[in-house]
C-alpha cells in the first residue's frame, strides 16, 4: 500500500458549458501531509475539490483511492472512501446541539443516546484539540467554533482526507492559529489535509506541499521547503499573469486590452444624456445640489436592535471626504445591521445619521442617482446581484437611472457600458449576456465594484470587499477604492486587519454591537491590540 | 352557589367527552407535526382525514372488522399524502397550493363516494374499560372508560417524541426540516427523509379520520370531519412543533369545545351557529396567540420550501 498515495487524481477535466474549469489535472494527496491548493479566483480550485468530494462528476479523468479506481457519484460515495470537506458556508443545523450535528448521518444503531453522543464528541474534540461544548446549540457559536463542529463531523466519520475551502475567511487571527494547530495535529495522526487558500502567509506557515492552479490547470507543484519566502511564492502563484498575458484575451473570447476598456467606459458615460446635461461626475442628479460639506457620513449615538440579533448601540463616528474608516470586527458583532442602517435598508431606533450632511430620512427620500451613495455588499450573490440575470441586467440593478430616458431603458448603451466595464476590470467570462451565477466570486465582485463606482458616489460603504478574492483581485479592488477616496469618504467594513491597515486612515473596532475603540491607523500601539479588541478581551480606555 | 352546581356537574362528562373528541385531532396533529418537522407543509389534512374516514367506514362496513377499517383509513390517507409528495418532492409544485387542492379534492371525493352510505351504521370501536384503573374516582371515568384508540393515543405522543429525539431517523428528520443542505452533506438523502415523513404523517392523519368514522360517529354522514383537519394544522403551530405541547393544545381545545356544548344543553344562551363556528374561531385565536411569539416560534427553518435539485 505504501506505493500508492492515499488519493491520486489523474487527468481530471471539467467543463461548464464552454467554460473550462479543470483541465487534465494530476494531483497526489498523501496521508500525514498538508497540501495547499493555491490559485486566483476562477482558477478551478473549488471545482476540483467538489469533484473530489463527490459533489460534481468529472468529464474525464479518474480518481483512485489507495491505488484502486473509484467513481464518486454523490458526496456519500466520497464519504465512504473517507473523503470529507469543510465548506466555506457551513452545513450545520443551527437549532441543534453540537453533538447532534456531529452525529447526523453517522452510521450506527437506530437509537441514539444524548449522553453517549456528548461523551463521544467530547472525546473526539479533546483528541484533536478542537475545543467546543458538545451540548451548546450551534446557533450560539462563533464562526470559529462552528468550523470546529464541521471538522468534528468529518473526524467522527473517520475521514482520512479533509478538504478545507478557504477556512480562515471567517476566522479571527487567534482562531486561525488554533485551526492551524489542529490541522498539524490531524496530519500528525495520519490524516491527509488539503486546503484551498490564496493567503500566502497561511500557506507558508502550515503547508507541507503546494500545488498552484491557474485557469483550470496545475501549473506548479512543489514542497514547501522549496520556497524561501512570500515573494517567491507570490511569483510562482501569479506566474506570468503578473505581467500582461496574451493568453487572457483568448480565454475570455474578447480581444480588448485593459486600457481600452477604461477608455470605452469613459466614452459611453460621456455620451449619456444625463451626463451631457449635468456633466458626468460634476453635479448631483435631479437638479438638486448636495451640500459640498466635508462630512460625508456622520453617526451620533446611532442604535438599532437587530431582528433576532443583538444589533448595535450608541455608535458614533464621522467620515470626511478623502478618508477611509475601517470598521473592524469578527462577523456577527453588529456590522451587518450597522451597514443596513447606513444604506437605508433598516430603520435605526435611536440616534442621528447624516449622509452628505443630510438627515437620513431626507437623503433616502430623494436618493441622488449620481454623487450619492455607493454600496458594495458582502453578500455578492444575494444582496448585490441576481444570479439568474445577465451581467447587463446585474449592471443595471443600481446603474439603471443613468441609462434611462423618460422611463425607458437604453439597453444598447447599457450593453456597451457593461462590455467596457468587463474589459476594464478584466472580468471572466467576458460575455455580457452570461448569467450572474456563471461568474466566480472574484469576477462577480469586480463587476459589482465597477458598477458602484460608476456613479461617482460621494459616500461608499464597502463590506468585506475582498473576502474570498485572490491577491491580484484584492490589489485591484484596493487600488480602485484608493482612487475613489479622492472624491469620497469610504466606510470599509472588514474582518481582515491587513486590509484595514492597507487602506484605512482611521480604524474603529466593533464588538457585540459597541465600538470598542476608534483610533488613527498610524497609532501603532493601538494597532497592535486590534486582534485582542476584536475578541473583546482588551479594555477600551 | 347553587346556580353554579349544574355547570360543575357537567364538568365530568365534558372532560370525558374532551378526551374522546380530542383523540382524532391528536392523531391528525401529530401526523401533521411529523410532516412539518421534516420540512413539508401539508395543508391537505382536512381532505386526508375525510378520505381516511370514508375508507375506514367502508373497510369496517364491508368486513365488519373495525381494525381492518382502521388500516384502510391510515393507508388511504398515506396515499393522499404521497400524492402531495409527488407534486412537491418530484414536480417541485407549491406546497401550499398542493395542500389546499388536496383538501378540496379529498373532501369532495369522500362526500361523493359516501353518498350511498349516509346514515348507515357500523359496529366500530366501543368503550373498553381498563380493569382497576377505570374504577379510580373521577380520573377513571375520564381517562380509562374509553375505546382502545384513545388508549393508543395516550402512548403515541411518547412514541413520537422518542422517534424524533432518540433515534437516528428522528435526528435526520429534524435536520431535514431545518437545513436539507446539511443533511445532504452528511450523506443522507433529504428527499428520502421527506418521503418517509409524509408517509408516516399521512398514516397518522388517516387514523385521525378513521377514528371519527369508527369510534365517534360509527356511521357515515356528510362532511364528517367538518374543520378538524384545519384545527390540527393550527395546533401544530400552537404546539411550537413539539409533541408534548401538541397534547396540551389538543385537550385544551377539545375541553373548551366539549364544555361549551354541554353548557348550551343546560340552557346557557349560546347560539348553535356560534358553536359550529367555534372550531374556526379557535383556529384563528390559536394562530394569533402563537404569532405573538414571533420569530422564536420554533418553526422548522426550511418548512414549506421545496428541496433544490442537487447543486
Amino acid at each position: 500500500m505504501e506505493d500508492f498515495p492515499l488519493i491520486r487524481l489523474e487527468g481530471i477535466s471539467k467543463y461548464f458549458g464552454k467554460v473550462r474549469a479543470n483541465s487534465h489535472i494530476d494531483l497526489d494527496i498523501r496521508a500525514g501531509r498538508i497540501k495547499a491548493l493555491l490559485g486566483e479566483n476562477g482558477a478551478g480550485k473549488s471545482t476540483l475539490m467538489s469533484i473530489l468530494a463527490g459533489r460534481l462528476e468529472p468529464d474525464t479523468g479518474r480518481i483512485s483511492v489507495e491505488g484502486q479506481i473509484r467513481r464518486f457519484r454523490s458526496p456519500k460515495d466520497a464519504h465512504l472512501a473517507g473523503i470529507g470537506m469543510v465548506y466555506q458556508h457551513f452545513m450545520l443545523v443551527d437549532t441543534m446541539s453540537v453533538a447532534e450535528n456531529v452525529l447526523l448521518g453517522h452510521e450506527g444503531g437506530f437509537m441514539i443516546s444524548p449522553a453517549q453522543m456528548r461523551e463521544r464528541v467530547r472525546k473526539l474534540a479533546e483528541r484533536y484539540g478542537l475545543a467546543v461544548d458538545p451540548t451548546a446549540s450551534v446557533g450560539s457559536l462563533s464562526m470559529g467554533e462552528r468550523q470546529r463542529v464541521e471538522i468534528l463531523k468529518l473526524l467522527c466519520r473517520e475521514c482520512r482526507v479533509l478538504i478545507f475551502d478557504e477556512p480562515t475567511a471567517v476566522l479571527t487571527p487567534v482562531e486561525s492559529e488554533q485551526l492551524f494547530t489542529a490541522m498539524r495535529r490531524m496530519a500528525a495522526q495520519g490524516k491527509a489535509i488539503v486546503f484551498i487558500s490564496h493567503k500566502l502567509p497561511e500557506v507558508l506557515s502550515v503547508a507541507d506541499e503546494v500545488a498552484i492552479l491557474r485557469r483550470g490547470e496545475v501549473v506548479d507543484a512543489f514542497e514547501r521547503s522549496q520556497v524561501p519566502d512570500e515573494a517567491e511564492l507570490a511569483r510562482r502563484m501569479l506566474g506570468r499573469s503578473l505581467f500582461k498575458e496574451p493568453g487572457q484575451a483568448a480565454f475570455t473570447g474578447e480581444t480588448e486590452e485593459s486600457g481600452q476598456g477604461a477608455r470605452d467606459l469613459q466614452q459611453v458615460m460621456s455620451e449619456l444624456p444625463i451626463a451631457r446635461i449635468r456633466g458626468w461626475g460634476g453635479r448631483a442628479g435631479r437638479g438638486r445640489r448636495i451640500a459640498q460639506a466635508d462630512s460625508v457620513l456622520s453617526l451620533d449615538g446611532l442604535s438599532c436592535r437587530g431582528a433576532g440579533t443583538a444589533g448595535f448601540s450608541k455608535v458614533s463616528f464621522a467620515i470626511a471626504k478623502g478618508q477611509i474608516l475601517a470598521l473592524v470586527g469578527v462577523a456577527g458583532n453588529g456590522q451587518k445591521e450597522l451597514v443596513e442602517v447606513i444604506c437605508g435598508l433598516r430603520r435605526p431606533d435611536a440616534g442621528s445619521l447624516k449622509l452628505l450632511g443630510q438627515d437620513y430620512r431626507e437623503f433616502f427620500s430623494d436618493l441622488p442617482e449620481q454623487n450619492g451613495l455607493g454600496y458594495i455588499p458582502e453578500d455578492r450573490r444575494g444582496v448585490a446581484s441576481c444570479p439568474e440575470l445577465s451581467l447587463v441586467d446585474n449592471f443595471l440593478l443600481t446603474a439603471r437611472k443613468l441609462f434611462s430616458h423618460r422611463g425607458l431603458l437604453d439597453r444598447k448603451r447599457a450593453l456597451r457600458a457593461t462590455r467596457a466595464l468587463i474589459a476594464d476590470h478584466n472580468i471572466i467570462p467576458g460575455n455580457p449576456q452570461a448569467r450572474g451565477r456563471e461568474l466566480s466570486g472574484g469576477n462577480l465582485q469586480k463587476l459589482i465594484v465597477g458598477r458602484e463606482l460608476l456613479r461617482n458616489p460621494r459616500c461608499i460603504v464597502a463590506e468585506n470587499p475582498t473576502q474570498g478574492l485572490d491577491v491580484a483581485a484584492t490589489e485591484e479592488v484596493w487600488r480602485r477604492l484608493r482612487v475613489a477616496r479622492e472624491s469620497s469618504g469610504i466606510l470599509l467594513v472588514t474582518g481582515d486587519i491587513a486590509e484595514a491597515l492597507a487602506l484605512a486612515d482611521y480604524i474603529a473596532v466593533i464588538y457585540r454591537g459597541k465600538l470598542v475603540d476608534l483610533f488613527s491607523a498610524a497609532n501603532q500601539e493601538k494597532v497592535d491590540q486590534i486582534g485582542l479588541m476584536m475578541a473583546g478581551s482588551a479594555s477600551a480606555d | 352557589m347553587e346556580d353554579f352546581l349544574p355547570y360543575l356537574a357537567v364538568l365530568l362528562p365534558a372532560m370525558t367527552a374532551a378526551i374522546s373528541t380530542g383523540a382524532p385531532i391528536l392523531y391528525a396533529t401529530l401526523g401533521e407535526l411529523v410532516m412539518e418537522r421534516g420540512g413539508v407543509l401539508n395543508l391537505g389534512v382536512e381532505g386526508m382525514m375525510m378520505v381516511g374516514a370514508l375508507a375506514a367506514f367502508l373497510g369496517c362496513y364491508h368486513t365488519g372488522s373495525p381494525w381492518f377499517g382502521l388500516l384502510c383509513g391510515g393507508f388511504s390517507a398515506m396515499l393522499m399524502s404521497m400524492l402531495h409528495g409527488a407534486i412537491c418532492l418530484i414536480f417541485q409544485g407549491s406546497q401550499v397550493v398542493s395542500g389546499l387542492a388536496l383538501t378540496i379534492f379529498g373532501t369532495g371525493l369522500a362526500n361523493y363516494l359516501g353518498t350511498p352510505y349516509i346514515q348507515m351504521k357500523i359496529q366500530g370501536f366501543t368503550a373498553l374499560d381498563v380493569p382497576l384503573l377505570s374504577s379510580i374516582p373521577v380520573l377513571g371515568p375520564i381517562f380509562f372508560q374509553q375505546d382502545v384508540l384513545v388508549y393508543l393515543s395516550y402512548i403515541l405522543p411518547f412514541l413520537l417524541w422518542w422517534l424524533l429525539m432518540r433515534t437516528r431517523f428522528g435526528l435526520a428528520l429534524r435536520a431535514t426540516g431545518e437545513n436539507p443542505a446539511a443533511v445532504r452533506a452528511a450523506g443522507i438523502s433529504p428527499g428520502a427523509v421527506r418521503w418517509a415523513a409524509l408517509m408516516l404523517g399521512g398514516f397518522l392523519v388517516g387514523l385521525g379520520g378513521a377514528y371519527l368514522a369508527l369510534a365517534s360517529m360509527r356511521m357515515w354522514v356528510d362532511n364528517l370531519v367538518s374543520g378538524r383537519g384545519w384545527i390540527a394544522v393550527a395546533l401544530v403551530i400552537f404546539a411550537f412543533w413539539r409533541p408534548g405541547r401538541a397534547v396540551f393544545g389538543v385537550y385544551l381545545f377539545s375541553g373548551i369545545t366539549a364544555y361549551l356544548f354541554r353548557a348550551q344543553a343546560l340552557g346557557v344562551g349560546i347560539p348553535t351557529a356560534f358553536l359550529s363556528m367555534l372550531p374556526y374561531l379557535m383556529t384563528l385565536a390559536v394562530l394569533l396567540a402563537s404569532s405573538l411569539r414571533g420569530k422564536d416560534s420554533g418553526a422548522p427553518a426550511d418548512l414549506a420550501n421545496n428541496l433544490r435539485p442537487e447543486d
